[in-house]
């Protein structure tokens, strides 16, 4: 999960974004981006993707089930 | 990190014995990552407000010595703002309840996004709309799997038979397509027309 000097990847970002992260994984980001301002970038970036993504995976969802009903 | 040449059990000490200069580094460090962390979980109401609050939960433990391990500052640190996020939203569960039941005579307010913010995010979600109906329907299921039902991507590649990397670039490649189209549209917002 962690690059160099204490940096997570991208994945890591869109899991924290998604609430996916164990607990102690979650942490380590958490204390991590309390002082790096790449990193909370990098989440914004991440918490912005996986908003629209649910939405927009909810409404194809929606828009299928009204194509079959 | 803390300061150039200093270890967090130092700031610690400055701050017990105190020292102004070492009140100030510890704002400096951790108040951007505090806003941030505040801000995500309950949003920019009161948020200098709710900054200050932990700032002075946080100096408070230090000065009366309750930080049992000074090399523990960021930990303890975000421990004080997760508390404050888990009684503010408590707090708001409270109120909420009080609604439902006016007998109880809180007073009611709206706690919806700001218009504005509500536009960006319906822009967003179009844009996102736009990403996943340029797809592949199987590539699109793919993604609603994964953001929408919240399946892990183990269990999405067993089901549908993918491989650990074509799931990676199906996953990828939409995203770089929400980056170009999210761009493409703030150009055109702008009135930006690329040179040709």
């Amino acid at each position: 999960m962690a690059e160099s000097g204490g940096h997570f990847d991208d994945e890591a970002s869109e899991r924290y974004s998604m609430g996916t992260l164990s607990g102690e994984e979650a942490e380590q980001i958490e204390e991590h981006l309390l002082i790096c301002e790449a990193c909370r970038r990098r989440v914004a970036g991440s918490d912005t993707y996986v908003t629209a993504m649910r939405r927009a995976a909810a409404r194809v969802r929606r828009s299928k089930k009204r194509r079959k009903d | 990190m803390p300061p150039a040449g200093q270890s967090w059990s130092r700031l610690v000490k400055r701050i017990q014995s105190g020292e102004a200069s070492a009140m100030e580094e510890m704002y400096g460090i951790f108040t951007t990552g505090i806003r941030f962390y505040l801000c995500r979980q309950l949003g920019p109401q009161d948020l200098d407000d709710r900054v200050h609050e932990a700032f002075v939960t946080i100096t408070q433990a230090i000065r009366k010595g309750e930080l049992r391990e000074p090399e523990r500052l960021m930990g303890y640190v975000r421990t004080v703002v997760r508390r404050q996020v888990a009684a503010q939203i408590e707090a708001a569960v409270e109120q909420r309840r009080r609604q439902i039941d006016p007998s109880l005579g809180a007073v009611v307010c709206d706690r919806r996004p700001n218009p504005e913010r509500q536009a960006i995010e319906r822009e967003e979600a179009a844009v996102a709309y736009r990403v996943l109906q340029s797809l592949p329907p199987r590539d699109r299921e793919v993604l609603v799997r994964f953001y929408l039902k919240e399946q892990s991507p183990a269990e999405i590649c067993r089901e549908m038979d993918l491989s650990a990397t074509q799931f990676r670039l199906t996953k990828s490649r939409a995203k770089m397509r929400f980056g170009e189209l999210g761009r493409a549209r703030l150009a055109h917002h702008r009135g930006f027309r690329p040179q040709e």
